[in-house]
């Protein structure tokens, strides 16, 4: 079946995986979410689609007299393909129960898509902000600029006690989850991962893998964030995620050394292994793509790797995902297309020379 | 009382799970277990799942003998109140939620519903964000937020209010706490002659 034409983006990588921002090398993106709902409406669980529709329009309205509309794109996702909607999943836009949820629900993102906002997900509103690289301070400067913009024109349900009330009691006072997406193939290969769990649950923090099941993540991508988001002020939040990334910074650069120093016969072998395939094969499956773009990222910044650039891995990395091919494509496609497209697509940018 | 999880340790919390506004289940469980538990059973992303279900679960995960999963101590001393039943918890009369619907799906119908279900909220959200009481610090919309000074106020309105529940629920180490913070906050001394004894089972 073909697809329509979908090309609401004007940059081909979103701003968090520019592969810019502090710590770079190691942080890929920063989220702030904040959690809100409305004054005089049952929360999603309950809102009939009338109620749904309201509030999108509310929203909508409170975005024109907040002079935010021409900055930014609206998408009612009833209007949009299941790929589509996939699509924005898989550039951090919007989540995947978002995409796959019934009803009249919206999105709202910036053109750099920094900015976005849910509207009809499990809390009325879902507003988020993501920069590349490891910095929450300017992240939640500016969702607390948007929040505030909107505030003054929608009605928030708060109370003195529970502070702003959500529909799940995990996300209730502040509303506010910081999620810091780091990527961690040396702690991985040294299988220390474990080990920075517990000190993030100490710290009262969760750690999960991105991308895969469990702990067990596919591109050694993980996600750090603040757990507990009531009887803490945000500044409390924000500066006790701050706490642990040095932690874990330093505990990865430290493994990236011993790597180096010790191991780095063996490391290299696995990295130019990993360029090989990715040159050669024919079908490649998105799990596979991410696992050897992870150890060809390592190996650039062991500098091992030259010609490549932090910004062509980036790159593969978005566009060789399952939705972003069946756009590119134009059309729905079997795993096994997609498997035979994305080593195509691979290939092409890792010619040697293009770099 | 042996752990009804890991049948080793001194059992020192009870958990239990309300439905239809009694108490269903009852199990005593070690601190251990305890901290295992509460991630599974306060797992933001996943619904409130039956603390039976749970405890079989976690003793999956200690027979795995995956060293990984050894516990590090539990932030701050962890107390469980039981939640007593309560005589009348009705639906709510807005959106129709029920206490046994909020089990199963671990999310609220309306934000009426915090009231509805005030007696039963507080001590899970003290569990899931490890604070006691719940209080909410940070912002509020403009024109919500409140000063410090009265910020100080209504805080210990709403502990006392919350010491007297406990104290007719009989909840005595929710009560000790509660008091321990009112005296922290207010500075004024503890009545000790009305401390209840810790611990007793
Ligand atoms: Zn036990
Ligand atoms: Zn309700």
């Amino acid at each position: 079946m073909t697809l329509p034409a979908f090309n609401l983006f004007p940059h081909l990588l979103g701003e968090w995986l520019k592969g810019t921002g502090p710590e770079s090398d190691i942080v890929v993106s920063t989220r702030v979410r904040l959690a809100r709902n409305l004054k005089g409406y049952p929360f999603t669980l309950r809102a009939t689609p009338q109620q749904r529709d309201e509030l999108m329009l509310a929203v909508s309205e409170a975005l024109k007299a907040a002079r935010l509309e021409k900055s930014v794109v609206a998408l009612k996702l009833d209007d949009v393909h299941a790929i589509h909607r996939d699509v924005l999943v898989e550039r951090h836009l919007i989540s995947r129960e978002l995409a796959t949820a019934e009803g009249p629900r919206a999105v709202v993102f910036g053109r750099g898509e920094m900015l976005s906002i849910m509207v009809n997900e499990e809390d009325h509103l879902r507003l988020q902000w993501i920069k590349s690289g490891f910095d929450v301070d300017r992240a939640f400067k500016a969702l607390v600029k948007v929040d505030k913009a909107l505030e003054t024109r929608l009605p928030y349900v708060t109370s003195p006690k529970y502070g702003y009330l959500t529909a799940c009691p995990t996300n209730l006072g502040t509303g506010i989850r910081v999620s810091v997406m780091v990527h961690l193939p040396a702690l991985t290969l040294k299988d220390h991962v474990q080990k920075v769990f517990k000190a993030a649950e100490k710290m009262n923090h969760a750690i999960r893998g991105l991308y895969g099941e469990g702990t067990r993540a596919f591109g050694d991508f993980y996600q750090i964030s603040n757990q507990a988001t009531l009887g803490r002020s945000e500044e409390e939040i924000i500066e006790s995620v701050k706490a642990i990334l040095p932690k874990v910074l330093e505990y990865e650069r430290r493994m990236r050394g011993t790597l180096f120093s010790d191991e780095r016969a063996l490391v290299e072998d696995k990295v130019f292994r990993a360029l090989a395939t990715l040159r050669s094969a024919r079908m490649l499956n998105v799990q596979e793509m991410m696992s050897h773009l992870s150890l060809l990222r390592l190996g650039i910044d062991l500098g091992f790797v030259n010609e490549i650039s932090a910004k062509t891995l980036n790159e593969i990395f978005i566009l060789g995902q399952p939705s972003h091919l069946q756009r590119e494509e134009g059309r729905e496609m079997t795993p096994g297309e997609r498997d035979k497209k994305r080593a195509e697509l691979v290939r092409s940018r890792l010619v040697v020379g293009r770099n | 009382m042996i752990c009804d999880c890991c049948h080793k340790n001194e059992a020192k919390i009870q958990v239990c799970d309300v439905e239809q506004n009694a108490v269903a289940h009852q199990f005593a469980v070690c601190n251990d277990c305890m901290t295992l538990l509460k991630r599974l059973v306060f797992d933001p992303a996943t619904p409130l799942i039956p603390t039976a279900d749970a405890l079989k679960q976690v003793q999956a995960m200690l027979s795995s003998k995956d060293k990984n999963l050894a516990l590090p101590d539990a932030p701050g001393a962890l107390t469980v109140a039981a939640a007593k039943p309560e005589a009348q918890a009705p639906a709510c009369p807005t959106c129709g939620m029920t206490l046994s619907e909020f089990k199963q799906r671990g999310r609220f119908g309306c934000a009426n519903d915090y009231e509805v279900f005030a007696a039963h909220i507080d001590p899970l959200l003290e569990r899931i964000h490890d604070v006691t009481p719940p209080q909410h610090k940070g912002r509020l919309p403009q024109g919500q937020a409140d000063t410090s000074a009265t910020d100080k106020a209504r805080e210990l309105a709403a502990l006392r209010d919350q010491l007297e529940s406990a104290i007719l629920a009989e909840d005595y180490e929710r009560a000790a706490t509660l008091r321990d913070r009112i005296a922290a906050i207010s500075g004024e001394p503890v009545l000790k002659s009305a401390r209840p004894k810790k611990g007793g089972k």
